[in-house]
């Protein structure tokens, strides 16, 4: 496997604000995902 | 991105969005943003690390893009409403595969550095099609 970003992010685990875990790699396992990391909220 | 929300799922793509802060702050965010799709919470920094997104400096404020980047979210009605909990921290706008696959990178340099979506839709290909690389 090349060393790509979505590699480096697939197995981590980020919470929504309900508090739901989500794998990052999951985002992505069954099609295309747009991946924005925020500045800031607002 | 909110704008562009419907063109990335018609060509099959999901939008989610990665920020730091808290619970609290981010569920406000949600809110206030009214955004629909996804947000998630990355309050030590942990996935923005192990990519490399760095922070600007005070300095960048005085870059000429970033004037001329503030100039267009003005004009675009966009408005800075929070400074969050790092306003130093950069962004990136990524478009991942199955397979771990990076179809699109956009890693911000200065403040005002944002993808352009055109380039981000461009590189969501479309069901059936050859998957290209970034």
């Amino acid at each position: 496997m090349a060393d790509t970003y979505s590699s480096k992010l697939a197995g981590m685990t980020l919470p929504d604000p309900d508090g739901k875990p989500v794998q990052l790699g999951s985002l992505w396992a069954n099609g295309p995902a747009v991946i924005v990391f925020l500045r800031h909220y607002g | 991105m909110r704008e562009n929300e419907g063109a990335f799922q018609q060509r099959g793509a999901k939008i989610v969005a990665i920020g730091l802060g808290d619970v609290a702050y981010a569920r406000q965010f949600r809110e206030d943003s009214k955004i629909n799709f996804p947000l998630l919470i990355d309050e030590k920094r942990e996935a923005y690390k192990v990519i490399g997104l760095g922070n600007a400096n005070l300095l960048h404020m005085f870059r000429k893009d970033n004037a001329a980047a503030r100039k267009r979210a003005k004009a675009a009605g966009h408005r800075q409403v929070k400074l969050g909990k790092d306003p130093f921290q950069l962004g990136g706008s990524f478009v991942f595969a199955p397979g771990d696959k990076d179809l699109f990178v956009h890693v911000s340099e200065t403040f005002g550095d944002n993808a352009d979506p055109k380039d981000i839709l461009n590189a969501i290909v479309l069901p059936g099609s050859t998957t290209k690389s970034a």
